[in-house]
């Protein structure tokens, strides 16, 4: 069964005319493949497993050790000093000795792996997930971190990976945008916006923000203007642009403008029918929580919702985020649990498990998983030790986990490993340059090869690194 | 014991070489290109990963890398080779594997016995040479006289050049743009503000030679100039006005720094000057803060203020302070991309490890911060100022809680004089000098300096001397400063170089910029990169010719601009032909003016200007179009509907680090993060969604339908006329009025205006 007929047996929401035009295009991209590689029409450089991108992102730096990364002599050892690194000083100061996970780790799936027992839903994919448990940062703050993490540069203005993978395959989906960003109900990662910068490519690779609560800036004119008054505007528009183009031949920006207005018309009418979760059904609402009591839940899982609808309809790159930047509190917001681990991600872990864990199965039932690739990621790990005076941990860039899942992954594999504590990475080092030189190879991508000239080198998502983690690839 | 083992080694290969079936193998030419290309960088002292040193053979051999005749015994052969089930090979661990004619030369090698001869020491190489074009001297070019230049194109030497590449390359240029085309080009261009109709019409009544020029000057000599052209300075410089990274705090005190560059830029400050103020303001003229606060130049890029125990990321922190120094100093008055070598040796240019870090050394006492620079007298006098201001507030911010308690308050006239009142004082207050200016604070940082290996500030490479770079040694006399010297004088020096009438960078650069912010793009299009990545020049006898004229004209720029601007080329018109286009389609050979699109802040000024709203204080701090809102971090929201207190130029707007402002945003005005030599010009979805649906769109529309039926009177036509006039600077045509009228009727001319606002003919210049 192929994929298209696959998606002619689902019934709902999955038939809408989005995806038409996505199956549309994805044949036209596929007979401009092969031959010169050029960026944004689809065409790739070597056969692409995945064609689209999802990257759930926990900001905060989510304790690999506390939900992935389980460490049986870490829970042997609590409360001895860290042998080697009894003084050690990290980002916020003075740390105590190892402090054993609050949760236990329990096998998941049939590949048996443990995993912590705080995110029971997510952990019940651990045949789907490949985990990275050697990753390195090169920075051990946050805003950095978390750009460092979408751009491959810990420093600003470099394009996020959505922005690339915009640059790369262009849009399969006209009346959307290639790149959109759900961030957060309570507000955005650290660092910002810098997070799904477009840098220095062209403005149409931003990151468009949407969420279930926050539509597209300027999608509808103001109230004070009617429908009527609105379309004789844009009528009379086009006839002003088709007079002045008239009388330019060859001008090619102005045709460009003219199509631009008559994409925005169709993003006006494709963005709310994607956005609107009253056509999800009630059975849907209920599985990924979006009644939850808990508001900070229900948020996210409207989300999740809707990250499942634009990948339906052929968005190329979704960046969900669970969790914000800081407030005041340590931990409050995201999770960066420095003070009190275990009140902390008692108040996350709820929040992302289910809504995360019916997107996923979605996916899988669906088919989308099929081409499409799920990222987890976060700006880097916790410590093993309590950070001195507290029961929380501070961070570290020296180890931590990412997974993946989906289009061309090997299920149930871990690559990488951090020492007996959790401390460093040890086996199998990964860099977020390795990290998306297997992401871009997934997309049919050479990272060596994707490049964009600016301000005296041919800049990349890698930077001048990265090596394909193939041991994760199916 | 290096010498031993190579003596050794040279012995032991004397002898296989006499062998006659082992082949021979140049080190040199062979092998020790590989090493440098794939090994060095991550194994040579200072940065010897694995501690394995690959400058000599000493490690190779100790460790049993290397066995010399025999490569199956060798782990070096190994490391760099793929294995037999298809693995990669473990090494290198960055960038690209060995290819297989490499392996098989290390093999050859080894078999042949390893010969390292004696001394030969293996570095990684800046792969650049200084015979690059931008290093050499500025070449004494002559305007040419190329057969068959028309007379009109032979006074100025400009039309010269460009006629005889034209000519070259069998093209022609336009005829000379209609009047109307030509004041909106040179408005604009000069001034970021479209003419206003009365200007059009003037000059269409008189478009002479003679006219044309009284315009020029008279545009050069408005403050518009200042404000449009320092803009373009300002996004050279990365000026941003909230501190960038996690907590992005806005800063209230870096405003004095643009209006310093309007300022500059409207006196014709020479740029030699300029650039002594931007690197050392602080010692050319301490205790006058219009020169001092220069120096911000240094401090208005992004920094990173989280506080970090680890000593070690700490001092990274550090480090990329202080790169963005280096880099925003070398890429604005250079042109070169002198940030590429932190780590190592600039992969494509001249420029050394140990030139990064001479600058880096050349900053090293300068951190981000405020400072009062007002004299003792003048921060009293503001003092007192701001003290008196309060005084008068008090009592009426008092009476205005009680006005406010009365019934039927709005009707009060003696509430509306009291707000009034309130409102005038508040601005006053405003325009105070800040008693703190962002200007950064500086320290002795007396050194010693180091490299930074591999750019880690914990593995410490060679001293580095207080001297300027090297690169352009080829033409030009460099500096060396006693070690210690005070930090200021390091800045002073550096700056001196930089304009010293030998350096062949600097005119060149500047030059250039000018030339494509006028045409659009440079005779270099990679403005601030004149290295091997970036693209050589179109024409460079003219660029020489150019920079040889502003340097000579005392680096002042007005001179430079009206060569330009008066020229026949740039009067062209922008016609488009395609078998021109056939030959050179970007017109980079100006066979004619190219055509372009509004900049972000000219759509936001012109619109306004139309309307009538534009609100021309100038000066002072800057405008917000989000909402500020911070805890430990910040956050900007973006406003959705704009007031008129937001209607100046938007060169006044407080230009906070990744804050998205809809109109400014979508039409590519960059975020600060980093410098923009050169703006991108792009056509998106958004940006139509953004103009035709925001509410400012619609205030600005409603207000030029006012102001078209207030200058016009009761008929609608001469309504309609008024708003094309104001837009276009044209009446509209018969065809346009009729289709015009019937939404008139139906909706009104707020409909109409909206339209105009969106369309081509506003957006773009011809």
């Amino acid at each position: 069964m192929t994929r298209r007929d696959l998606l002619a047996h689902l019934p709902g929401s999955l038939a809408g005319v989005g995806l038409l035009t996505l199956l549309a295009d994805e044949s036209r991209a596929a007979e401009k493949a092969a031959g010169d590689w050029k960026p944004g029409v689809g065409a790739t450089h070597h056969p692409a497993k995945a064609k689209r991108v999802l990257q759930i992102f926990c900001p905060g730096a989510a304790s690999h050790i506390d939900l992935w990364d389980h460490k049986p002599e870490l829970e042997k050892r609590d409360g001895q000093p860290m042998p080697g690194e009894q003084n050690l000083v990290s980002f916020q100061g003075k740390n105590g000795n190892l402090m054993r996970s609050p949760w236990a780790f329990a096998p998941a799936g049939t590949c048996g792996k443990r995993l912590s027992t705080l995110l029971p839903k997510v952990a019940a994919f651990a045949d789907d997930i490949a985990f990275l448990h050697g990753m390195t940062s090169k920075t051990n703050t946050h805003g950095p971190g978390c750009v460092l993490m979408n751009t491959g540069h810990a420093l600003e203005g470099f394009p996020a990976a959505g922005s690339w993978a915009s640059h790369a395959l262009g849009s399969a989906n006209d009346s959307l945008p290639a790149y959109v960003v759900l961030p957060d109900f309570r507000g955005e990662p650290p660092n910002g916006k810098a997070n799904w910068s477009n840098g220095f490519l062209p403005a149409k690779h931003q990151g468009v923000v949407l969420g279930a609560d926050q539509p597209i800036r300027n999608l509808t004119p103001p109230k004070a203007v009617g429908p009527a008054e609105d379309a004789a505007t844009l009528d009379l528009l086009g006839r002003l642009n088709a007079r002045h183009a008239e009388s330019r031949p060859g001008e090619t920006d102005l045709a460009a403008r003219v199509a631009s207005y008559q994409l925005a018309a169709k993003m006006q009418l494709s963005a709310p029918e994607v956005a609107d979760l009253g056509r999800e059904t009630k059975a849907n609402h209920a599985r990924y929580g979006t009644d939850d009591p808990n508001a900070l839940k229900a948020a996210y899982a409207r989300n999740c919702l809707l990250a499942r609808r634009l990948l339906e309809r052929g968005v190329r790159y979704v960046n969900l985020y669970c969790a914000s930047r800081a407030s005041g509190v340590d931990g409050l917001l995201n999770w960066d649990a420095h003070k009190t681990l275990k009140a902390d991600y008692d108040r996350h872990a709820p929040i992302f498990d289910q809504p995360t864990a019916a997107l996923l199965a979605d996916l899988k039932q669906s088919g989308l998983l099929s081409d499409t690739l799920v990222i987890w990621t976060t700006e880097f790990g916790r410590m093993p030790t309590h950070q001195a005076g507290t029961t929380g941990r501070d961070h570290n860039p020296d180890g931590f986990t990412c997974w993946m899942m989906g289009a061309g992954v090997k299920g149930g594999t871990s690559h990488g490993a951090t020492d007996e504590f959790g401390r460093r990475a040890v086996e199998s080092p990964t860099t977020v340059w390795d990290f998306y030189a297997t992401v871009l190879h997934l997309l049919g991508y050479d990272h060596e090869k994707l490049t964009w000239y600016h301000n005296g080198l041919s800049r990349r998502l890698t930077d001048v690194h990265g090596r394909v983690v193939r041991p994760v690839l199916s | 014991m290096v010498s031993a083992h190579v003596a050794g080694l040279v012995a032991l290969v004397s002898l296989l070489a006499a062998d006659p079936v082992v082949p021979v193998v140049d080190f040199a030419k062979e092998v020790a290109p590989i090493l440098e290309r794939h090994c060095v960088r991550c194994h040579q002292p200072g940065n010897a990963k694995g501690k394995v040193s690959l400058d000599r053979p000493t490690h190779l051999l100790a460790g049993g890398y290397v066995v010399p005749g025999k490569p199956d015994e060798s782990g070096l052969l190994d490391l760099v080779a793929p294995s037999e089930d298809g693995e990669p090979p473990r090494m290198p661990k960055e960038g690209k594997s060995l290819t297989a004619v490499e392996v098989a030369t290390l093999r050859r090698w080894v078999a042949a016995g390893a010969v390292w001869p004696a001394g030969v020491v293996v570095r990684e190489r800046a792969k650049g040479d200084r015979a690059w074009w931008s290093l050499q001297p500025l070449a004494k070019a002559v305007p040419p006289d190329p057969p068959g230049l028309p007379p009109a194109w032979a006074a100025n030497p400009i039309d010269r050049f460009l006629f005889a590449k034209l000519r070259e390359k069998g093209l022609t240029p336009n005829g000379p743009a209609d009047p109307r085309a030509l004041v909106r080009r040179v408005t604009l261009d000069l001034t970021g503000l479209p003419p206003t109709p009365e200007a059009v019409a003037a000059f269409v009544a008189d478009p002479t030679d003679e006219a044309y020029a009284r315009l020029v000057e008279k545009l050069l000599a408005s403050p518009a100039y200042g404000e449009h052209w320092g803009r373009h300075w300002l996004d050279v410089v990365r000026f941003g006005e909230s501190i960038g990274y996690e907590r992005n705090v806005i800063l209230d005190n870096a405003w004095p720094f643009r209006d310093y560059v309007i300022k500059g830029f409207n006196d014709d400050k020479p740029f030699d000057r300029l650039v002594r103020e931007h690197l050392a303001g602080d010692k050319v003229g301490p205790g006058d803060p219009a020169v001092e606060v220069g120096v911000a130049f240094l401090v208005v890029g992004p920094y990173d203020d989280v506080g970090n125990q680890d000593a070690a990321q700490a001092a990274v922190i550090r480090a990329n302070a202080l790169d963005d120094m280096v880099r925003a100093t070398s890429e604005a008055f250079l042109g070169v991309t002198v940030g590429c070598a932190r780590c190592h040796d600039h992969k494509f240019d001249p420029i050394a490890q140990q030139d990064y870090h001479r600058l880096q050394a050349t900053f090293a006492g300068v951190t981000h911060g405020e400072r009062a620079i007002e004299s003792p007298a003048a921060q009293k006098a503001a003092a007192e100022q701001q003290k008196a201001l309060l005084a008068r507030k008090q009592p009426l911010v008092a009476e205005r809680a009680a006005l406010r308690q009365r019934p039927a308050p709005d009707a009060d006239p003696r509430l509306a004089a009291v707000l009034a009142e309130l409102h005038e004082i508040d601005r006053a207050l405003d325009r105070l000098p800040p008693a703190k200016w962002w200007v950064g604070r500086t320290s002795p940082a007396p050194g010693p300096f180091h490299l930074f290996v591999g750019g880690d500030p914990q593995k410490k490479g060679d001293p580095v001397s207080l001297a300027s770079p090297d690169f352009t040694a080829g033409a030009q006399k460099g500096y060396r400063l006693a070690d210690g010297a005070p930090e200021a004088d390091r800045r002073l020096a550096l700056a001196d170089w930089i304009v010293a009438p030998d350096n062949p960078l600097t005119p060149r650069v500047l030059a250039n910029r000018v030339w494509a912010w006028h045409f659009g793009t440079g005779l270099v299009d990679t403005p601030s990169d004149f290295g091997a990545m970036g693209t050589k020049p179109t024409h460079p006898e003219l660029l020489d010719w150019l920079a040889a004229q502003l340097r000579a004209g005392g680096w002042r720029l007005k001179p430079v601009h009206r060569l330009i601007a008066l020229s026949r080329a740039y009067r062209q018109s922008s016609e488009f032909r395609p078998a021109a286009a056939g030959v050179d389609g970007d017109a980079r050979l100006l066979w004619r003016f190219p055509p372009r699109r509004l900049s972000g802040e000219e759509v936001r000024d012109a619109m306004l200007a139309a309307a009538g709203r534009l609100d021309r204080r100038a000066g002072g701090p800057g405008f917000r179009l989000y909402r500020y809102a911070q805890d430990n971090v910040a956050t900007y929201h973006p406003l959705d509907a704009p007031g008129p207190e937001t209607y100046r130029r938007a060169v006044y707007h407080q230009n906070a680090r990744a804050a998205r402002v809809d109109v400014l945003t979508d039409f590519d005005c960059p975020d600060p993060a980093g410098a923009t030599p050169r703006r991108a010009s792009t056509t998106t979805p958004l940006q139509s969604l953004t103009l035709f649906n925001h509410q400012f769109t619609l205030d600005v529309a409603d207000a030029l339908a006012a102001r078209a039926k207030a200058d016009a009177g009761a008929d609608p036509a001469d309504q309609l006329t008024r708003a094309y006039h104001l837009v276009y600077g044209r009446a509209p045509t018969a065809a346009e009025r009729a289709a015009a009228d019937v939404v008139v009727a139906a909706h009104g001319l707020r409909a109409v205006a909206r339209a105009l606002l969106n369309s081509n003919e506003f957006l773009y210049v011809d």
